[in-house]
């Protein structure tokens, strides 16, 4: 079994906090991603679960066992490293066999498990070659096979991508996506990298500045952001913000007016009262079309982009400092220097309250997508 | 890279090579072609680079002369050996820890090796002649081995740990994660990758050890067979005259094993004192 539980976790570096209490529940077999920007706490969140970082507070626990005072090997988790931290003077084969060399299995036991191992991870050619010899995503699955010899409860990753190039990186998430499923793991994978959370989990925690700022599915976070971090977090190019002020509210949509005074009807879960509140409105840049939608506006692109699938236009709106982005189709008759007018629908948007936490929008998540939509119930 | 010297500055720099290696290697060369003439020729006026009657006899006559030549050159060898072997069992799990461990005064320690280092060795004989007293172990192998390992230490450690510091952190890691302690992630990850590195360190105090046996030899010990090689050539210093060819002779004997080595090992040197100065 591979249960996680982390209760109120905290860790400080001298007089610096940077968990800041964090509580998490992970389900057996599930594969959870640690996402957040550099210096946000996610590696040493990993760390701390693995036991190679002291806990300053709080408590971890894994399967029932409250592991905050044992050493990693005696928590049932094993852990990749981005560096892979291979033994360059040992085999393919003594590296994969290492753990269980410390554990003092037989000869015979160890040849059945790094096979096991080398055969999982493609890896059977190579065991009498030297780490030095091996390509990238080679040395790659070499550190995972040292990881799964021991048959831990829990499988730890450290940006075990990021040394990749990107080919080879897309790849090894498909492989590691296989081996999860192989395996049937419990998974904890810290990246910086929003394409390798969303492709991979199962669950995304986003962590920002020693908190979590939300955990959920996905597209869950995709479409219904908790709050402009996240918002602005998850998306390739970045979410738009507009300030907005408020002109009328109930408990179902929030009527807000734009810089340039169009007026806009959100369906959004708010309250009455909220009138002349400032509010920011969020819209992905794939969500604008051009010269139609519920609100346009004019836009003046600087650059533009041509990627064949897309033409990305990085634009100024008047009154807005903020580069305003849209993800258009390829073959979109954009122009430098040309304005064009962009507009969006209203069920589209994201609208966020002025302490950055966002109206919930009242589109269901079955909706959206159905399989993938059913909330975990724990 | 690309070569930007302009022909004077070759012949610059190739003259100023060829200075330095006049001043290092002429002794050795006037040393061998001493040992190599006949004892009268040697103070001959005007000075003559070859003489009449050059030969290796020196090299033969010389054991004969000094019987247990060949016993001070094995002890030589033998307490520089024994030398580096205990102050290496010493140095690595030191500077491993100076290299990891947080611990209190750790600076200051490290600062204090420094300034040990500074201290030669000369200042200290009388009081260490009064321990070896004590201990009563004047006359043995113990008394020339022991601080000949102490006084290398300090040196191995500051360059043992800067050698250590640059090993991945992660590997550590790793073994601790695979579930390894620290004396096994030391013996089986630690060791080999810093192989490199505790080479030139072997290295390095075994060339110390054998240059400062001397002084401790002649100091602590008074018995014939024990003598390592520089304190036995004084038996080439007879009662009225020196023999310089035989003794100069035995001297180039002597050095051989240390320069065998050397030049065995030098390529490990060289990778060792460069080695995490580049990415691979």
């Amino acid at each position: 079994m591979g249960q996680l539980k982390l209760d109120n976790v905290r860790k400080s570096f001298d007089t610096s906090e940077v968990i800041k209490g964090v509580s998490l529940d992970v389900t057996h077999g599930e594969f959870v991603v640690f996402v957040g920007p550099s210096g946000c706490g996610k590696s040493t969140l990993l760390r701390m679960i693995a036991g190679l970082e002291e806990i300053s507070g709080g408590t971890v626990s894994i399967d029932g066992t409250v592991v905050n005072n044992l050493p990693p090997v005696k928590r049932g988790i094993s852990m990749v490293f981005q560096s892979y931290a291979l033994y360059p003077h040992m085999s393919v084969y003594e590296n994969i066999a290492f753990p269980l060399r410390v554990e003092k299995l037989n000869n015979a036991d160890v040849e059945k498990r790094v096979k096991q191992a080398s055969s999982i991870l493609h890896l059977d050619e190579r065991l009498q070659h030297k780490p030095g010899q091996l390509s990238g995503g080679q040395r790659q699955r070499v550190a995972i096979g040292r990881a799964i010899v021991r048959e831990p409860s829990v499988f730890l990753f450290d940006e075990p991508l990021s040394n990749l190039d990107a080919a080879l990186r897309a790849e090894m998430r498909i492989e590691l996506s296989k081996l999860h499923g192989d395996l049937d793991a419990t998974m904890i994978y810290v990246t910086h990298d929003q394409v390798e959370a969303m492709t991979m989990a199962n669950r995304i925690v986003v962590l920002d500045g020693g908190y979590i700022a939300q955990v959920g599915s996905p597209l869950e976070l995709y479409h219904k952001p908790d709050n402009i971090f996240v918002a602005g977090f998850i998306g390739n190019p970045k979410m738009n913000f507009l300030p907005v002020s408020c002109i009328d509210s109930s408990n179902e949509h929030v009527e807000v007016k734009l810089p340039n005074s169009q007026t806009l009807k959100l369906p959004v879960n708010a309250m009455e009262g909220l009138s002349g509140n400032n509010m920011t409105l969020g819209i992905r840049p794939e969500h604008i079309r051009f010269s139609n939608g519920d609100a346009i506006i004019e836009a003046h692109p600087n650059v533009i982009e041509r990627l064949g699938i897309h033409t990305v236009a990085y634009t100024t709106i008047a009154d807005n400092p903020n580069t305003f982005c849209a993800l258009l189709e390829g073959s979109a008759p954009a122009k430098v220097g040309t304005a064009m007018s962009m507009g969006f629908m209203a069920a589209d948007c994201h609208l966020f309250a002025e302490d950055g936490n966002a109206f919930e929008r009242r589109i269901p998540l079955t909706e959206i997508d159905p399989t993938l939509m059913i909330p975990d119930t724990d | 890279m690309i070569n930007k010297y302009r022909w004077w500055e070759y012949v610059l720099i190739y003259s100023g090579i060829a200075l330095f290696l006049t001043f290092i290697l002429a002794p050795f060369v006037e040393a061998f072609v001493v040992s190599l003439r006949p004892l009268d020729a040697l103070f001959s006026i005007p000075y003559q680079f070859f003489t009449d009657e050059m030969s290796f006899d020196a090299y033969f006559t010389m054991w004969s002369s000094v019987p247990l030549l060949f016993r001070y050159m094995v002890n030589s060898f033998f307490i520089s050996t024994a030398v580096t072997v205990l102050a290496l069992l010493a140095i690595i799990p030191a500077s491993y820890a100076f290299s990891r461990f947080e611990f209190r005064f750790k600076n200051s320690i490290l600062a204090a090796f420094l300034a040990i280092n500074m201290v030669s060795g000369a200042v200290l004989i009388i009081p260490l002649y009064k321990v070896m007293q004590q201990l009563g172990v004047l006359n043995t192998y113990f008394a020339m081995i022991a601080p000949g390992v102490a006084f290398v230490i300090p040196t191995g450690i500051w360059l043992l740990r800067s050698y250590l510091i640059k090993i991945p952190k992660e590997l550590e890691e790793a073994a601790l994660v695979d579930g390894a302690g620290r004396i096994y992630t030391l013996i089986r990850v630690i060791i080999p990758v810093a192989l490199p590195g505790i080479m030139v360190v072997a290295i390095a105090t075994f060339i110390a050890a054998y240059a400062q046996q001397f002084i401790f030899a002649l100091t602590f010990n008074s018995t014939n067979e024990l003598n390592p090689l520089p304190v036995g050539l004084f038996q080439f210093f007879g009662r009225e005259n020196v023999v310089w060819n035989e003794l100069l002779a035995a001297s180039l004997v002597g050095i051989l094993p240390v320069l065998i080595l050397y030049v065995f090992l030098q390529k490990h040197i060289v990778s060792g004192l460069t080695a995490g100065a580049v990415k691979e």
